[in-house]
């Protein structure tokens, strides 16, 4: 459906996107994972033909999807990283100036307005002024201009940033929702959890280049170990880092330790022993299945939010 | 204190980061100080001369005199001859041509020196002048510069008008018999040469035999008397409130330029919000954007010039309706010229508060310069031909002209074309950088 191939993008000497190729298959909920700065955004604005690609090309339903393409753009929605919406005028206003430049009859434009505020669960407050509206309300109503074409797909850019996790919990229904109604679904985040919550298929960028892709087994089978195994921070653990760390690599937290297992260590159970030898309590040892922020370090040797 | 220290240098730090503030704070008031120091300073030699056709009918010394002396004026430049139109020919003015050039405005008055404009019988000079009062202050500059240059020259004048008096009521042999004794008394007593004393008490008045003139029985003194300076206002006699009139035009250019630069520079406020992007993202080109902004601007302008002229009618009585359509036309190209100044700032700041700063230096040193503020005649010549280099100086000129002397469109064609040039080129420019992505 959506197949990008080889795609590059240089801002002056910065390189954003360095040979970039994947696929979208119709239907999919895929999450573009990366950290900040790691050429999502950049990414979302080639597909919705923002951005003049320096070489390598996107094809959608084996057209090639041009700089500026309107017909593209009919049939790609896209939910913007910020809330980009007129703050003084109201939600029904701001849907009805937007809607009307997909060229729907005025009948069609109204239904999907309606459909719209329906599914953002803003249909009381559409003639509210969006700047009396709250932050998880305008994350929805920016959900919601995205829509109003019907489009086949969704491009979603870390719509989710600074919400409260009951919006963010809606939000992630409501795309759930529009994806099982057949909408392709591309969703950039640094969140793992989101993307472990949301995708289906995954894909993991970073300093513009695609280092993984593929669905979340796929993903975690890349892991030599399904497991991590974590100690919680306290005054005891503390005075045995140093034993810790001469049986393997350790990563510090706020509050946790991080075990990295090592080829010396590759059952559990030896790892165990040696945590009851050097007399670690089992009730500060956490050990938790793997994650894509496992995946990412794994690919990557750095955390996602490093 | 050291909290105080801080602070301050935690202002000072932000302040030299904030280039527009600086610009603001320092750049215009530079710019504006060295303008209106070129224009009002003490420095009047740099200040342009006021442009007056002459015509000297008559061919008495005295006028010759007089004339050789506005030619060497500091401030007053004799315009004496014409191009036809067409043509590479070069006629001197008459007295016609310079009232047909003052009514249209090419100049803003002209002096004529009638056949009769000393009579052998009267010490009075006659003088027409025939003025524009557009510009209120370079018509007096004018007149008053000629008057001071006849009165400068009245200890030569004086002598000879003596003289002619002398003989026309002795009787030249004792007229010269009289000058011969005052001559040996006055050279026996001050040691100056009589030749000299002869020659300055002999000046000829070569014009014919002419009557007196009645003099006007509100000119009392006899210096007064000397100069008749007859004035005939040839534009604008008719308008209720000439003052106003003459700056509305200016004053209104000014704030439109603000309202339609603020207006185009308001995408970088899109592109902040982030609407910009998400209206690229959709079935719009870059093109159908920038247009749409620059169709909202230009109706903005128009209504806003629109809502000026008819509170200047309806508050001061400036007259826009007898030449309404004319004007509607000018209000039409100036706003449309205004809002591609603010697409071409636009189209090359690369931040809101660049555009806004770039946008508020130029416009008020187009308005100054331009002649929106006070008329262009004041400024030095190098000036004078800056102010033809800002949207300001065509659209000022457009508006005086058809608010003025309730020209016709013909008489402002050459400010028309070059508004709508710079609507074009500047538009056009704008476009192509908004389509190459090179703004936003």
């Amino acid at each position: 459906m959506l197949k990008i191939e080889n795609l590059t993008k240089n801002f002056g000497k910065i390189t954003a996107l360095n040979n970039i190729s994947l696929e979208i298959n119709s239907g999919e909920f895929f999450g573009l994972l990366g950290p900040n700065g790691a050429g999502k955004t950049t990414l979302m604005n080639h597909l919705i033909g923002f951005l003049k690609a320096d070489s390598g090309t996107i094809t959608y339903n084996d057209e090639l999807v041009k700089f500026g393409d309107k017909q593209i753009k009919r049939k790609i929605g896209y939910v913007p990283q910020e809330i980009a919406l007129y703050q003084e005028l109201t939600a029904y206003q701001n849907l009805k100036i937007f809607g009307s430049l997909f060229k729907l009859s005025k009948k069609e434009l109204s239904i999907n307005i309606d459909k719209a505020l329906e599914l953002v669960q803003l249909l009381d407050r559409k003639n509210s002024a969006v700047k009396e509206f709250s932050g998880g309300m305008k994350r929805r109503l920016n959900l919601a201009v995205s829509i109003l074409q019907s489009p086949e797909v969704l491009l979603c850019d870390e719509p989710t940033v600074g919400v409260d996790p009951q919006s963010r919990n809606a939000i992630f229904e409501m795309l759930q929702q529009l994806n099982k109604q057949g909408i392709t679904i591309i969703y950039t985040t640094h969140y793992m959890e989101e993307a472990e919550r949301l995708c289906n298929k995954l894909a993991i960028i970073d300093n513009g280049q695609i280092v993984a892709s593929g669905s979340l087994t796929d993903l975690l089978n890349t892991l030599d170990r399904k497991k991590t195994i974590k100690i919680i921070k306290t005054a005891e653990t503390e005075s045995l880092y140093d034993k810790l760390c001469e049986i393997a690599a350790v990563n510090v937290f706020d509050f946790k330790y991080e075990i990295i297992q090592n080829n010396e260590f590759q059952k559990d159970s030896q790892l165990y022993t040696y945590f009851e030898k050097i007399g670690l309590s089992s009730n500060l040892i956490e050990v938790s299945s793997a994650s894509l922020e496992d995946v990412f370090l794994h690919l990557t040797g750095r955390r996602i939010r490093d | 204190m050291s909290n105080i220290f801080q602070m301050f240098k935690k202002d000072l730090i932000r302040f030299m980061n904030d280039k527009t503030a600086m610009m603001l704070t320092f750049i215009v008031p530079i710019v504006l100080i060295i303008i209106f120091g070129n224009i009002f300073g003490g420095n009047n030699t740099s200040r342009g001369k006021a442009h007056v056709i002459f015509v000297n009918k008559s061919n008495s010394e005295i006028a010759k005199l007089i004339e050789a002396k506005l030619d060497s004026s500091s401030n007053i430049q004799l315009i004496k001859k014409y191009r036809v139109e067409g043509t590479d020919s070069i006629l001197s003015f008459t007295e016609d041509k310079a009232m047909e050039y003052v009514r249209t405005g090419k100049h803003a008055a002209a002096v004529v020196f009638p056949s009769d404009f000393l009579l052998d019988t009267s010490a009075t000079m006659n003088i027409k002048f025939y003025y524009d009062p557009r510009n209120e202050i370079e018509s007096s500059i004018i007149q008053g510069g000629i008057q001071q240059t006849i009165f400068s020259q009245l200890p030569e004048i004086f002598p000879a008008l003596l003289a002619r008096q002398a003989n026309n009521f002795l009787g030249e042999t004792k007229a010269n018999g009289f000058r011969n004794d005052m001559a040996n008394m006055i050279s026996s007593y001050f040691n100056i040469p009589k030749d000299s004393i002869l020659k300055f008490a002999s000046t000829k008045i070569t014009s014919g035999l002419l009557k007196q003139t009645s003099s006007d029985s509100t000119k009392n003194s006899f210096i007064e008397n000397l100069i008749n300076f007859d004035s005939e206002q040839l534009v604008g006699k008719d308008l209720k409130n000439p003052q106003v009139t003459r700056i509305v035009g200016g004053w209104a250019m000014m704030f439109l330029l603000f309202t339609l630069t603020g207006i185009a520079t308001s995408l970088f406020e899109e592109k902040q919000e982030g609407t910009l992007r998400r209206l690229l993202c959709m079935p719009v080109t870059r093109t159908e954007i920038l247009l749409s902004k620059y169709l909202f601007s230009l109706s903005t302008g128009i209504i806003q010039l629109m809502v000026l002229f008819v509170f200047s009618w309806a508050i001061f009585d400036v007259d826009i309706f007898t030449n309404f359509t004319n004007l509607l036309i000018v209000i039409i190209i100036s706003a449309s010229a205004a809002v591609s100044f603010g697409m071409i700032i636009t189209s090359h700041a690369t931040s809101l508060s660049q555009a806004n700063g770039v946008a508020t230096l130029l416009i008020l040193v187009m308005s100054a310069v331009g002649g929106a503020w006070f008329p262009t005649f004041l400024f030095p010549d190098w000036l004078q031909v800056v102010a033809k280099f800002t949207l300001t100086y065509w659209s000022v000129e457009a508006f005086q002209q058809i608010m003025w002397r309730q020209a016709e469109l013909s008489a402002i064609t050459l400010n028309l074309l070059i508004l709508i040039a710079v609507t074009v080129i500047f538009n056009l420019y704008a476009i192509n950088r908004f389509n190459k992505g090179k703004i936003f």
